[in-house]
């Protein structure tokens, strides 16, 4: 076999790998863990959610058109944005107002940035391009957006006795929440900032891996890990950023006081 | 000087509904006296004086310091103006001289310095040992993280100060203490201070004027010696016969 190229897998091969997850749920089942079900139910998905999606990019490829492609990542924002409203429980005023204009901003910006200074290539909605950047932008920022707005609600519940007493001695709401806010950003970079720490090291990134099994050369796909990281990293900073800074005026009213009551 | 006016406060009960907690109250604090307001817990006392320093905004009614309508002041300006001693005061991480600095840093301004005048004296009015300024704020006795937080409020000289049941962490000897260093400082700084207390020892000893406060409502008023001494409703007869009237 030529291993210079890419080794493409057929449906034999396929069957071989699921015999793994079938290991998987034998040994569930003889040491009775009881996670059996979940575990044939969540690789079902696993499998027709990845079809699904392949023939979706297979034909939104072969159209070259700027509206699926727009299409496509409307719906992935809209369903991260939906994703970070399911994992809050307590939500506050203008939720979904504050933490969509953050994704937006961020995931854009950092979106449009990336593929047009960096990545430049033509035309501006090359699907191989911008569907798979886009999605990896979006989805580490919805882990840092929905840590930043979770932690966000807890710091402002925890330290509203701090909070109080630095509005007595004559704070700002922004001065008095600096510490909530503070935490609250740390929370949601510090994933990224450990992924970061770790690659290479201690993980081989999904993104470079996949590139290097597609027969790209190893230095091109580490080129290409770094930049993308460095996109993330610019991604969560700014939409995180934008929750807590935007998040906190929910906490107060206008005349500078804590205001928890609508929780 | 405060004057509350006509001031009522509409809270939400355990069901969600609306309530009033605070129905018409109107009353003077003057200048260079205590004012006590007494009366049984969950009767609106705690929230009155959050209203004061605009905490927390009346439903309706009026307050004013100095003759000015708070509700058209600054809240930052009027919160410099009048200081608020929570119940349990809040210790920043640091030392006791970090806290005493803390309301100059919000103000962008450098804190005074631990031999400087202003610690001097708030240490002196508070019966602070000089000896805690290098100590961690969080270590303190809850006896001297009180002291500590009425200092803290006088540091920046405001003209009306505000006590949440001041003596509600302290035993009776720390409690006494602290009720001649009350006096002290209201009368040694010309200050308009406003206590809520349900601790009748504290407000026989310090308190020149004393309202008592039930279900949110003033019930009776009067001179404090003789509030407590001649009570006229069958509500302050009850509450002053409580234990729970007793404590401190």
């Amino acid at each position: 076999m030529d291993n210079q190229g890419l080794v493409n897998l057929g449906i034999l091969d396929l069957v071989v790998a699921y015999s793994l997850v079938l290991l998987a749920i034998g040994l569930g089942k003889l040491k009775r863990i009881g996670q059996e079900g979940q575990m044939l139910w969540a690789s079902l998905r696993m499998v027709f959610q990845l079809l699904a999606v392949g023939y979706l990019l297979h034909f939104i490829f072969a159209v070259q058109h700027p509206l699926p492609v727009l299409a496509i990542l409307l719906v992935m924002g809209g369903f991260s944005l939906q994703v970070i409203g399911s994992r809050i429980k307590r939500k506050m005023p203008r939720f979904y107002q504050v933490v969509g204009t953050a994704l937006l901003i961020g995931c854009g910006g950092v979106t449009f940035v990336f593929c047009s200074l960096v990545v430049h290539y033509s035309p501006w909605y090359d699907p191989r391009y911008l569907i798979p950047l886009a999605g990896m932008i979006i989805g580490n920022s919805m882990n840092g957006a929905s840590l930043a707005a979770e932690r966000l609600g807890a710091e402002m519940r925890e330290r509203h006795e701090e909070i109080e007493t630095a509005l007595c001695l004559g704070a700002s709401a922004r001065q008095a929440a600096t510490p909530s806010l503070r935490n609250a950003f740390r929370a949601a970079i510090m994933p990224t900032t450990n992924t970061m720490a770790a690659m290479g090291i201690v993980s081989l990134p999904g993104m470079m891996t996949g590139q290097i099994l597609s027969g790209t050369e190893p230095m091109v796909a580490v080129r290409y890990q770094i930049a993308i990281m460095c996109a993330i990293t610019g991604a969560v900073a700014i939409t995180a950023y934008l929750i807590v800074m935007q998040g906190y005026r929910s906490y107060f009213t206008k005349a500078q006081q804590l205001d928890m009551g609508w929780e | 000087m405060v004057t509350v006016d006509g001031v009522t406060f509409l809270g939400r009960n355990a069901d969600g509904g609306s309530v009033k907690l605070l129905d018409g109250i109107s009353f003077s604090a003057k200048a260079g006296e205590i004012t006590a307001i007494i009366g049984p817990s969950g009767g609106g006392k705690s929230t009155l004086i959050r209203l004061i320093n605009r905490l927390t905004e009346p439903s309706g009614g009026r307050i004013s310091v100095a003759g000015v309508d708070i509700g058209t002041m600054d809240p930052l300006q009027l919160r410099r103006l009048v200081a608020l001693v929570p119940q349990k005061p809040f210790m920043f991480e640091g030392t006791v001289l970090d806290n005493l600095q803390m309301p100059f840093r919000y103000r962008h301004e450098a804190g005074p310095a631990a031999q400087s005048a202003e610690v001097a004296e708030v240490l002196t009015l508070a019966r602070l040992d000089r000896e805690l300024l290098e100590r961690d704020a969080r270590s303190l006795s809850l006896g001297q993280q009180q002291r500590v937080g009425v200092a803290r409020a006088l540091i920046t000289k405001p003209q009306v100060l505000l006590l949440d049941e001041p003596t509600s962490a302290l035993d009776r000897r720390t409690s006494d203490e602290l009720a001649a260093t009350l006096r002290e400082i209201c009368h040694g700084r010309n200050l308009t201070m406003i206590m809520v207390t349900h601790d009748l020892r504290l407000t026989e000893k310090v308190a020149d004027y004393c309202f008592y406060l039930e279900a949110g409502r003033i019930l009776e008023q009067g001179r404090a010696a003789e509030l407590l001494a001649h009570p006229v409703t069958a509500e302050l007869k009850r509450f002053l016969s409580e234990p729970s009237g007793q404590e401190g």
